[in-house]
């Protein structure tokens, strides 16, 4: 675990009474989580941001399938001692909260799935061009994971153009990151029977103009969680805590 | 699936950064003309103080109007992110200032715009800083002026006055292999000519004042981040990858990833040193850039038909403008520059400074004025203004002689710029 990079805020993890954990997304890194995890920080709560294995900071070889890392993820938090633990997770890194928090059903207080769908498909053309780590796979993400306004810019994060700086996170992911992540979102398989499982608090937080994991994609997973909450964000896209990062928060402060 | 189609330039010119006003529907950018912004309660304001939720508090650091300008230069550029400056040289100041200590060298190009010359040869040593200038030509000289505390390249696209053209794909790699940043100023080429992000470079800077606006009628500046250059891999940039106690020993690189360098640059420089922009002229620079692309080829279409003339004029010694086959960089402008080398360039005129005097004192169209990049034709002999305390011999030293005459072409009829030149030959013929 030695490889393995968290963030906690610049002191570090305080204790490990009930930590948040937020998961990343497809070639994504811990960074995509840094304004909630800011506000976190301020009210004095443990926060573990997560570079999955292979991504952001973390070394370590690639996970290929997302049961595969919702086990690492609970063996890390057994490594740093965390018993009860609240999870967030985007997009890829939802899937694994979904997992994560059926595998320890009894540690999980809350479970936050954030711009998600069962199955999360991807497409033979996507995945082809990411294994042969070919740009247009980023292009593809970048273009399908905002809404069409998104496109044109309009940031409440003051000067800092969406696409542009999602497009650069991916780009600095390593070869074969993308598919890895891409391939493990496609062939998970099991989410309905784990959502039957969790006992955490669950809430879902969908864009409504979603074009990778549109709402409607979500009602057999929200139909098999036995109490969830559901927000939608009439005018987000995928790449929810980028396009609306303060109704985010707003949600994730009213459960967590 | 089809692959997706990004937006092209013509379109973000008119629309990255902004959407049809929430509370109006006022489909231009409204100018959003105030200091300070009023907080929902004290605990939003707690949050975007703390950048946990996005918004504005004081136009110092961050406007609505500026913001849009912001995200439609980082668009056009292919950056993540930028911040709109008073001026291009509040632009490059900010750049520096940055990433730079007390201690720290920069290697320049040794053909800069005199404000950015001066700005690095005797302001910057004052606070520490020193610059060694080389020809950015010499690609040995570049590789030998590295030193242990070198922190920064820096040049233009187009150098100061004869047009160098920066071979910034070249220059950037060096510079990496030196785990440095290539600083760009990109004023002369806008993105419409050239997108020096694609080429290497880490950082862009413009003075908005030029062809971005268009119209001479504002001062600005503009940063740009590329998002690119892996500042932690470097090791050289503490202020970026080290814990900054003038905002709650924030790490950076470990918060913002990509965005490090925009981040402390707006949370430090835009805070601290204040060299903002007015909303006012933000929207300006705005309106300018909508038309962006299409003045820009006029300009260039103009220059090319100015070139030629000059090119074939019997009082003409030199025309000094890559696309000429003459000059030193006319392969590598052909390569970087496909849709032109801009509207700004020198020519010799035979004869001394009183041939130029009397060639731009006859001169009806072209104003006589210390500004490049306007709608309006422009001209100046440097040898009796801007650089009238030199003699001949120190000009030579500056890469001017006594009769360069350097315009700046705009965006009237072609011909009549040309008979308007015609005038100003027949005033000199009569002084040689």
């Amino acid at each position: 675990m030695k490889n393995i990079y968290s963030f906690s805020g610049p002191e570090g993890l305080k204790d490990t009474k009930h930590p948040i954990v937020f998961i990343h997304g497809t070639g994504m890194d811990h960074t995509v989580w840094t304004l909630p995890i800011r506000y976190f920080l301020r009210k004095d709560r443990n926060v573990l941001g997560i570079d999955l294995p292979g991504h952001g900071r973390s070394k370590g070889k690639l996970l290929e399938t997302i049961p595969d890392m919702a086990k690492w993820l609970l063996g890390y938090l057994d490594h740093l001692k965390v018993n009860e633990f609240s999870v967030v997770g985007h997009s890829m890194g939802s899937l694994i909260a979904l997992e994560t928090a059926s595998l320890a059903e009894k540690r999980a207080v809350n479970l936050v799935m954030v711009g998600t769908a069962f199955p999360m498909a991807v497409s033979d053309v996507l995945l082809d061009y990411a294994k042969n780590n070919k740009p247009e796979a980023i292009d593809i993400l970048t273009y399908m994971g905002y809404s069409n306004q998104a496109r044109l810019g309009r940031n409440t994060n003051p000067g800092m153009w969406m696409t542009g700086s999602t497009k650069k996170l991916l780009e600095k992911s390593n070869e074969g990151v993308i598919y890895q992540d891409l391939k493990a979102c496609a062939e998970y398989d099991s989410g309905l029977k784990s959502a039957a499982k969790v006992s955490a608090t669950t809430l879902l937080i969908l864009g409504k103009k979603d074009f990778l994991t549109p709402p409607f994609k979500a009602n057999d997973l929200i139909n098999s969680f036995k109490d969830p909450l559901v927000k939608e964000i009439h005018d987000s896209g995928h790449t929810l805590m980028v396009e609306s990062p303060n109704t985010v928060l707003d949600y994730l402060i009213e459960i967590l | 699936m089809k692959d997706p189609k990004e937006l092209k330039p013509d379109t973000l010119s008119l629309h990255a950064g902004q959407r049809p006003d929430p509370a109006t529907g006022a489909r231009a950018t409204p100018i959003y003309q105030t200091s300070s912004f009023v907080f929902d309660n004290s605990e939003i304001a707690a949050g975007i103080f703390n950048v946990e939720r996005t918004g504005h508090v004081y136009s110092r650091i961050t406007n609505p109007t500026n913001s849009v300008l912001e995200e439609r230069i980082s668009a056009l550029e292919g950056g993540i992110g930028a911040i709109a400056t008073s001026s291009g040289q509040a632009a490059m100041h900010l750049a520096i200032s940055t990433i730079l200590d007390s201690g720290s060298h920069i290697i320049a190009s040794n053909c800069l715009y005199g404000g950015s010359h001066n700005l690095l040869e005797y302001t910057f040593p004052r606070f520490g800083i020193e610059t060694t200038f080389i020809d950015f030509r010499d690609i040995d000289l570049v590789k030998k002026s590295f030193k242990e505390n070198t922190r920064l390249v820096f040049g233009e696209t187009l150098g100061n006055p004869g047009l160098d053209v920066m071979d910034i794909e070249t220059i950037s790699n060096i510079s990496h292999e030196n785990g440095v940043p290539l600083l760009v100023d990109s004023t002369f080429t806008t993105p419409h000519l050239m997108r020096p992000f694609d080429l290497g470079a880490d950082l862009i800077f413009h003075s908005a004042t030029k062809f971005l606006s268009g119209h001479g009628v504002v001062i600005g500046g503009l940063l740009v981040d590329s998002g690119n250059f892996n500042w932690e891999k470097s090791g050289k940039f503490p202020q970026l990858t080290e814990p900054y106690s003038g905002f709650h020993n924030m790490i950076f690189t470990q918060e913002f990833g990509p965005a490090a360098f925009i981040s402390r640059a707006r949370k430090e420089g835009a805070r601290d040193f204040g060299a903002c922009m007015s909303p006012h002229t933000a929207f300006l620079v705005l309106q300018g850039i909508e038309t962006l692309g299409l003045r820009m080829d006029r300009h260039v279409a103009t220059t090319l038909q100015i070139v030629e003339y000059l090119n074939n004029h019997d009082l003409v010694d030199k025309v000094i403008y890559p696309t000429l086959a003459t000059h030193p960089d006319h392969k590598l402008a052909s390569k970087l520059l496909p849709k032109g080398c801009g509207a700004v360039f020198t020519f010799e005129l035979k004869g001394r400074r009183e041939a130029g005097k009397a060639f731009i004192e006859n001169l009806s169209i072209f104003s006589h004025l210390a500004n490049v990049g306007d709608a309006k034709s422009l001209v100046i002999q440097p040898a009796s203004t801007t650089h009238h305390r030199m003699d001949a011999a120190s000009l030579e030293k500056a890469g001017i002689s006594e009769g360069t005459i350097r315009l700046s072409v705009g965006l009237e009829d072609p011909e009549d710029l040309i008979n308007d030149l015609d005038l100003g030959f027949r005033a000199a013929k009569k002084i040689l």
